[in-house]
């Protein structure tokens, strides 16, 4: 018997209340389900020439085949449509997000759900086991988004999953989060602000059917030897002690999605003042479990100067977390926007516009985050984010400051991430990966798995000559040659694909980055790990569970082929809203050209251009725009798309502006 | 010394809502995962972020098994009480006589379900073998045998 998907997509438009459904295996096919399916949808529905607030922009909701089943971490969501994040103009993007939320879509009979239009008063989306409809918000409208769960769960009952805005996508803040249960969220491409702007506060869902699975007892099997499967450890796990000491599963840690039974490492309890534990995961969760995490904020190179933001204190951090998740705001605003107000305060700028501030003051950060949620006094100017702040406040404040914001925010509007100069830890030559990946992704990229790239770094951080040696092994066998990760600038374009296929197939099975793909066995300790030659994990786990649930046995050369064919999908969408090589060049290259923070290393503006060529050609996409060859498009199967994108090659006027703002600040 | 299969002992204290104990439970009695074919409940409380495990406590005088008018609860070979689903008339007595209602109703197969301890299952439980947090372990009963 076959499993996996449901078999439906939900249609509603939104401005004349219309709800329909198509067939979910018109997709599954070519592009299986989760992100892959949604970039078709997007590419074929999304028309040319649009504002991320515009009618017209979908809300694309997806889960894949594992969704719903015990495939460990496969309860996640992906959300896809026009991000108003993106920087200086909308493109097309994607945010996932763990939970319950996919598996009830799957158990009330869907795989997706597509919304277009707007509802000319605040509506809510209400699914029940097929059926759906649209029920007047106007009670909703203005709750934050932990109460509006809880209301919605009230009146469907407590097993009832619900996505809502919170105040800040109500007000089309531009990093506004879809929220779910207490600390999920589609939060990094403000997807928030394009329901606010659609009159659309929530969707409530309650299902009581299953998904089918092809072979229960192979997944029982799988699932079982998984056991609890240890994930990568954290970034500085090998050369401190952290990870050995770090709590095992059985020791109370929160789950951020159903069906996992990982022992994830970034999810922690704060507690709120009326004694409730509070869940929280990644940026949040670990405020509150180390008290320097905010320190990491800190980054001097380069003529760039960022001090570090400051922790509040446990209690302090897990209130400010329910806050931001209630408000609906992308916790990392802070992890930019804190240091900057900062720095303002060193360089002697103690207000803006008359609106005092004190990012290191707790009370003020909170009542800043509300401002931010309801556009009012410094909130209104922030919160249209970083970028389109210091293009407002540019002439008003030292030149700097508008430098360094810039700086913060240089991937088109998304923080500084993986990149190996602000937050996170990338010596060579993970950050060229990385820059290869900002150069042809539509958000900001995760190398490999989304810890995967963190501890091979922390490998070569820990020692260098046995990590190189340990490295030599695991290309020849993931990538077919030895120096796939040797800390050089070339034929380094290889792995940014693989990456990138990786994570397209984790978005639309789909699984949890954090755990896949699982490149290595995370050792148990330094002295294991030293002793250790070959590292190589095991690559297939995600074949063996999609075959277990659908029945449907695919090799992994099969896989990447369709991973391959929506992320070329996904280019052709950042050519269709005029992204194209010259420009990315231009925005990205001086952001590279900073030493990395954990080994000086750097690159000017030729070698920038030279590992794009390396990457465009590796592609199969022409050099001069970075868009994909008529060939290539024909070896996916894309022929259909040729003519649109011959059309954008000749139209030059579609062309986003070349000309960088961080440029600007280099040759002053 | 006898070995009597025992019941599962719940610790929701420590459970995380991942379901795993559902749907390996539905996977391994239906087939499919589907929480409402499920044996046993996970249900979390938003506002008090508490979580509630409903299973059957395995009572040693399972009063299920005494208001069942049509004889299809029965005690197999564990001494487990079980639901024998061509007897059962879909009155509904055993739920209203559970004193935890952990018999549940799935109106869209209309059936009873009750948990039996994986029957048949010589590892024991499923759900005991899969949560990842040891909120739910089973208790093997000894039975002494008379000297």
């Amino acid at each position: 018997m076959a499993g996996g998907w449901s078999g439906r997509i939900l249609d509603v438009d939104l401005t004349t209340g219309q709800i329909g459904w198509r067939d979910t295996h018109r997709y599954t096919r070519d592009y299986l389900g989760g992100r892959a399916m949604a970039s078709r949808i997007a590419w074929d529905e999304i028309p040319d020439g649009i504002d991320a607030f515009d009618p017209e922009n979908r809300i694309i909701i997806t889960t894949g085949p594992l969704t719903g089943t015990l495939a460990p971490t496969s309860g996640r969501t992906v959300m896809s449509n026009l991000s108003p994040r993106l920087y200086p103009k909308a493109w097309y993007t994607h945010s996932t997000l763990g939970g319950w939320f996919g598996a009830e879509m799957k158990y009330a009979s869907f795989d997706g759900i597509i919304i277009k239009g707007k509802s000319p008063r605040p509506v809510y989306l209400e699914i029940r086991d097929g059926h759906a409809r649209l029920v007047d918000a106007g009670d909703l409208w203005g709750m934050d988004a932990r109460q509006t769960q809880i209301t919605l769960k009230e009146r469907m009952g407590a097993q009832a999953q619900i996505l809502t805005i919170g105040p800040a996508g109500e007000n089309w803040v531009r990093f506004a989060t879809v929220q779910h249960a207490e600390d999920n969220a589609a939060g990094h491409s403000g997807f928030g602000a394009v329901w606010g702007s659609k009159n659309l506060k929530a969707i409530a869902i309650r299902g009581t059917n299953g998904v089918a699975v092809a072979h229960p007892e192979r997944l029982m099997r799988e699932v079982l030897e998984l056991g609890t499967y240890k994930i990568a450890p954290f970034s500085g796990a090998l050369y401190t002690s952290l990870y050995t000491k770090t709590k095992t599963a059985r020791e109370h840690r929160p789950v951020c999605s159903q069906a996992c039974t990982f022992n994830c490492q970034v999810g922690n309890y704060g507690k709120a003042s009326d004694g409730r534990r509070i869940p929280g995961h990644c940026v949040g969760g670990i405020a509150w479990m180390t008290p320097d995490f905010l320190k990491a904020t800190r980054y001097s190179g380069g003529g760039v100067e960022i001090p570090p933001a400051r922790n509040f204190g446990m209690c302090e951090e897990a209130e400010l977390h329910e806050l931001c998740n209630s408000l609906g705001l992308d916790s990392w605003f802070r992890l930019v926007m804190q240091p900057w107000f900062v720095r303002c305060q060193q360089l002697g700028v103690r207000q803006i516009r008359g609106f005092a501030f004190d990012p290191n003051d707790v009370l003020w950060f909170e009542q800043f985050m509300r401002d931010l949620a309801y556009r009012r006094g410094l909130g209104a100017i922030f919160a249209d984010d970083l970028m389109r702040a210091m293009d407002e406040l540019e002439g008003e404040l030292p030149e700097e400051l508008i430098a360094l914001g810039r700086r913060l925010e240089f991937a088109f509007g998304f923080p500084a991430h993986r990149e190996g100069r602000f937050w996170d830890e990338e010596p060579l030559p993970f950050w060229v990966i990385s820059a290869m990946m900002y150069a042809s992704e539509t958000r900001d990229p995760t190398i490999g798995g989304h810890h995967s790239s963190l501890l091979l770094a922390d490998f070569i951080l820990a020692d260098r000559e046995v990590s190189r040696r340990q490295f030599r092994i695991l290309s020849e066998k993931v990538w077919g040659y030895p120096d796939a990760l040797e800390p050089t600038f070339e034929h380094k374009a290889p792995v940014a694909i693989w990456s990138q296929h990786q994570h397209m197939l984790i978005d639309s099975f789909p699984l949890c980055d954090f755990s896949f793909p699982r490149i290595i066995v995370p050792p148990e300790s330094r002295e294991e790990w030293l002793a250790t030659e070959d590292l190589t994990g095991d690559l297939d786990i995600d074949l063996r569970l999609f075959a277990a649930v659908t029945g449907i046995e695919l090799s992994r050369a099969e896989v990447f082929l369709i991973a391959e064919r929506a992320f070329t999908l996904e280019r052709l969408m950042l050519a269709r809203a005029g992204r194209h090589r010259q420009m990315e060049e231009q925005w990205l290259a001086p952001h590279f050209m900073l030493p990395c923070r954990a080994d000086g290393t750097y690159i000017d503006a030729a070698g920038f251009a030279r590992i794009l060529d390396e990457y465009f050609a590796a592609r199969g996409w022409d050099l001069e725009y970075g868009w994909p060859q008529a060939e290539t498009l024909r070896r996916l199967g894309l022929e259909d798309a040729i003519p649109a994108l011959e059309a954008y090659r000749r139209d030059r006027t579609r062309l986003i502006t070349s000309e960088s703002p961080l440029a600007v600040h280099l040759s002053s | 010394m006898g070995l009597k299969m025992g019941k599962i002992r719940t610790n929701a204290s420590v459970c995380r809502e991942c379901q795993a104990c559902t749907l390996a439970c539905s996977l391994y009695h239906e087939g499919e995962c589907n929480l409402s074919l499920a044996r046993l409940q996970v249900i979390k409380d938003m506002a008090r972020y508490e979580f509630q495990i409903l299973i059957c406590q395995h009572c040693e005088s399972p009063e299920c098994l005494a208001a069942c008018p049509s004889e299809a609860i029965v005690l197999n070979e564990q001494g487990v009480a079980v639901i024998r689903d061509d007897l059962c008339v879909r009155c509904g007595a055993c739920a209203e006589a559970c004193p935890y209602s952990v018999l549940f109703y799935n109106e869209a197969r209309d059936r009873y379900l009750k948990c039996d301890l994986c029957a048949g299952r010589p590892e024991g439980p499923l759900c005991v073998a899969i949560c990842p947090v040891g909120a739910l372990t089973l208790e093997a009963e000894s039975v002494t045998e008379e000297a």
